[in-house]
């Protein structure tokens, strides 16, 4: 008994002074903010920061070669405890989801030929320019949903909409839509204008039912040119996000019924 | 010059129904030039050509207005006299949006505009002639592969020192359903074909010279055995068994000398071959001789809808609308409309798309021919397999594209796809395997580009801190 | 020669660890989603399963057959085991750093495996010398190696497949893991036709 302990406790012993003599002198030391940092990230590994997961954008922090606040899907409080782990101030970020400026669903927008192949827009919009009316218009075989990490995109009725509560704004759904009809908005904006097509008003109708006809009617029921809630692109109404409307009275008035007040807070899926 | 028979039948490949009947005994016929024409600057493989008129220029026909824009690119000259209505972006057959120029041919002339031939090109006696004039030439009529990929000629007629061309294969298989373009060029102008391969052969430092046709094409291997009687050097028809992709560089390649050109980026001029459409040898005999542009083109209309299908030459630009219209409209609806052939071609949604440099055909076809399908899950046959002329793995390859694996595709040499069809034509169940090999090769480029672009921004930013 | 023949298709295909054993389950399942992490799973096993094996018939031999202790071995196994991963870990860090990143995120997790127990246990038992204990480790670590990468490889292909939404995932993977065992019971005799025939 006594030598069985004693023998467990020298085995014990020697492997402890082992370890602990690798530890002091064997050990690599790793600056233990990157370990604190990559807690503090959300841990999505979403790479919306432009670094292979959280990670690698915690490395970049401590090494300084990222700016703090790029990671959107944290927003504030996680810039604001990145900066406490770093000791600088922080910068703040609004929060920003994505959006789909398109409502010409299945109804509403015309399609021109019946395509047949793979699910997905960039393969779609590459066969004879996609088979909507509309070139500016959502295809909607999912390229979006297919890469949102947090499956805050749905498709419906031919249409892709974004979960505004599960979005993080990571923004690859931005670059992934081969229309490029997806833009990060703030999250607090409420109203859209929910199309993407220039061209002038009959062009558009041609096309689709619920196309923006450049009429300037809601610059014109938000207070008017000086009160700069809406820009124009060719005949395409685009909200100032850095200045949004909030009058819901722009919704019900707008002709062609492409503006619309936070379409997508919907269940998603 | 003698006939042979191919020694070399590559593996894999299939048997289309080919429906050449419909057009093949139709001579060429020249159609009028139409009101409005549509000249793309994206006509080829590579950079588009940069528009070098506005709006309101008055432009005669072979006036250069798109400038040869980087190695890999092409000048586009005007097909027509005309005003020039409008420079805008215009939906090509590949659903690709282009620069296009758009002319109005019913324009008058004003005086100031400056006469016809003051943009003619002089013909060059090419026996005299130094290589540089003729490539110089060929650059001028802004000649680019008229078999389907567009590629720049005068790059493929220069290949870099190192590397020696030792045969010219001239590419008359044309083994794609319907279209029979080729099979008319060889036919009524063989002559051309004969120039055009004696200039050529002076360009590349007289390799031995290869024209290969399918078998299916008697009558054009009689004619260019008459046309190529007494030609010196080594030449030899080669006629090709009937098989499609018969007419894909490579295969061509293997067919007529017996080579394997390897995985890319390796090219044929890796293995000494330049090969070059029929078309094209007969374009640079007419930029040489006569001094003519690459302005027209022998477009095949037909299909089983098309009231009277035709070999037509017309200007580069015409609208596919008005090519149907002349060859007689169409007697029902089409319900799908092919620009080039069943295999390669692109399915089109609407005819007011122009035609462009590489337009060999333009199908219209009828419900009772064309197959509505719904894709199903693969059920691992192996049949794309077999009809692999690659020999690759297509079932594998559109399962791991299927499921967003890319990686996966790219180990199954996705890269070396020719997208010929074969596996997509072969399978039971109806999978679009072609669809899934291009979304795959063009995610591995778009991230080839990527990686290239952020070495680049890497590069210069040491450079700056330096 | 011929017996280490025997021991090595026994011990790799007729008494495979994972799938005649079942040892070592955990990480088969756990890392045998992609062929290049079960590779280097495979090989931070031979690392280890090989010192182990010889550490573990060191402490046997020289420490507790002459003291009469051969009832506490599992204790003192897991202990010696366990240091011996982690000191491992740190000197590979160290001094081999290449293969410390391709292994070194394996390391920890079989740290206390009971395939490296296993192989520590079955030598054990079987009183074996010392060359042939460390043999033995070696062909028990392929065979769960190449057990490894043919389950990788299917399961690489199975991500290409659309199974029902219940099978999806783990399930699927443990009916697969059931069949490679049925499929490498069909070796079974084939050591001692081996021996008949040596």
């Amino acid at each position: 008994m006594v030598v069985a302990v004693l023998s467990i406790a020298f085995i014990g012993f020697a492997a402890a002074v082992l370890l602990a003599f690798a530890d002091k002198f064997l050990s690599v030391r790793e600056d233990p903010r990157i370990g604190l940092i990559t807690a503090a990230l959300p841990g999505a590994n979403c790479g919306g920061c432009g670094f292979p997961g959280c990670d690698g954008y915690a490395r970049a922090l401590v090494a300084g070669t990222a700016p703090n606040g790029a990671c959107a899907a944290g927003g504030g409080e996680c810039a604001k405890a990145v900066a406490e782990i770093l000791g600088v101030a922080a910068t703040a970020t609004e929060k920003r989801v994505a959006l789909v400026k398109c409502c010409g669903s299945r109804s509403e927008a015309i399609r021109i030929g019946d395509y047949n192949g793979i699910c997905d827009c960039n393969v779609a919009a590459a066969t004879a320019g996609g088979d909507k009316g509309c070139v500016y218009g959502c295809l909607g075989y999912g390229a979006c949903a297919n890469v949102c990490p947090k499956g805050a995109i749905s498709i419906s009725d031919g249409l892709a909409k974004v979960d505004k509560r599960l979005c993080i704004g990571c923004g690859k759904c931005v670059s992934a839509c081969p229309r490029r009809i997806i833009a990060l908005v703030p999250a607090s904006a409420s109203i859209h204008v929910l199309c993407s097509n220039p061209e002038k008003g009959p062009e558009v109708r041609k096309v689709c039912g619920v196309g923006c006809i450049g009429c300037r009617l809601c610059e014109r029921n938000s207070g008017g040119k000086e009160a700069g809630h809406f820009e124009f692109a060719g005949f395409l109404a685009k909200v100032n996000y850095s200045n949004p409307p909030f009058d819901s009275q722009i919704v019900s008035k707008c002709p062609a019924k492409c503006i619309s007040e936070d379409p997508h807070t919907g269940s998603g899926h | 010059m003698r006939t042979v028979k191919s020694s070399f039948k590559f593996k894999g490949g299939v048997h289309p129904a080919y429906h050449k009947e419909l057009a093949r005994g139709k001579a060429i016929e020249r159609m009028p030039v139409p009101a409005e024409l549509a000249i793309s600057m994206s006509q080829h493989l590579g950079a588009p050509a940069k528009c070098i008129v506005k709006a309101g220029d008055y432009v005669r026909r072979g006036q250069l207005i798109g400038e040869r824009n980087g190695f890999i690119s092409v000048s586009v000259r005007a097909s027509a006299d005309g005003l020039v209505k409008a420079v805008e972006k215009r939906i090509g057959a590949s659903g690709q949006y282009a620069d296009s120029v758009i002319i109005d041919t019913t324009a008058t002339a004003p005086e100031a505009a400056p006469s016809a031939e003051a943009f003619a090109l002089k013909p060059i006696a090419w026996r005299s002639a130094t290589r540089e004039e003729l490539l110089q030439r060929i650059e001028e009529a802004g000649i680019s592969g008229m078999g389907g990929a567009g590629f720049p000629t005068v790059v493929k007629l220069s290949p870099p020192p190192n590397k020696r061309c030792e045969y010219l294969i001239v590419n008359g298989a044309e083994c794609e359903p319907y279209l029979t373009a080729d099979f008319r060029l060889m036919l009524e102008r063989a002559d051309r074909i004969r120039a055009g391969v004696e200039i050529m052969r002076k360009i590349l430092g007289h390799p031995a010279v290869r024209i290969a046709v399918e078998a299916n094409k008697p009558e054009a291997v009689v004619a260019l055995e008459k046309a190529f009687a007494d030609i010196e050097g080594n030449v030899e028809i080669v006629i090709l068994p009937v098989l499609y992709p018969q007419g894909s560089e490579k295969h061509q390649i293997y067919a007529t000398v017996g080579r394997i050109v390897p995985e890319p980026p390796q090219l044929p001029i890796d293995v000494g071959c330049v090969v070059e459409n029929v078309g094209t040898v007969a374009a640079i005999a007419d930029a040489v001789e006569k001094g003519e542009c690459l302005v027209e083109r022998i477009t095949t209309v037909s299909g089983d809808v098309v009231n009277e299908p035709k070999n037509i030459l017309a200007p580069v630009g015409v609208k596919y609308s008005d090519l149907v219209a002349f060859a007689g409209g169409t007697s029902a609806a089409p319900v799908k409309v092919i620009s080039g052939g069943t295999m390669m071609g692109f399915a089109v949604s609407t005819l007011e798309i122009a035609t462009t440099k590489t337009t060999s055909g333009i199908l219209l076809l009828s419900e009772k021919s064309v197959f509505q399908f719904t894709s199903q899950p693969c059920i691992n046959c192996g049949r794309c397999l077999r009809a692999c002329p690659m020999r690759l793995n297509p079932a594998a390859i559109s399962k791991a594209v299927e499921a967003d694996d890319v990686a996966t595709a790219e180990r199954a040499h996705v890269m070396s796809c020719i997208e010929c069809g074969a596996c997509s034509f072969v399978c039971p169940a109806h999978r679009t395997i072609t669809q899934f090999c291009r979304r795959a090769k063009s995610s591995i480029r778009a991230r080839i580009a990527a990686e290239k672009a952020r070495a680049a921004e890497a590069s210069a930013k040491k450079e700056s801190s330096k | 020669m011929s017996y280490y023949l025997i021991l090595l298709v026994g011990a790799v295909l007729v008494n495979n660890f994972v799938l005649s054993r079942f040892l070592g389950c955990c990480p088969f399942l756990g890392v045998s989603k992609r062929m290049d992490t079960a590779l280097g799973m495979s090989g931070a096993v031979v690392f280890v399963m090989v010192a182990a094996s010889a550490v573990t018939w060191c402490i046997d031999n020289w420490i507790l057959k002459p003291n009469g202790l051969e009832y506490i071995h599992t204790l003192a196994f897991i202990l010696v085991i366990a240091s011996l991963v982690q000191f491992i870990d740190i000197a590979m860090k160290r001094f081999l750093p290449p293969l410390h990143a391709a292994l070194g995120i394996f390391l920890p997790l079989i740290t206390t495996n009971c395939a490296v127990l296993g192989v520590a246990e079955l030598n054990f038992k079987g009183e074996t010398g010392f060359f042939e204990s460390v043999f033995f480790a070696l062909a028990a670590a392929l065979g769960f190696g190449l057990a490894l990468v043919i389950f990788s490889g299917i399961r690489e292909k199975l991500e290409h497949a659309n199974p029902p939404r219940s099978f999806r995932g783990i399930a699927l993977a443990l009916v697969t893991g059931g069949l490679l065992a049925l499929a490498f019971m069909g070796f079974s005799g084939l050591d001692k036709g081996l021996e008949r025939a040596l």
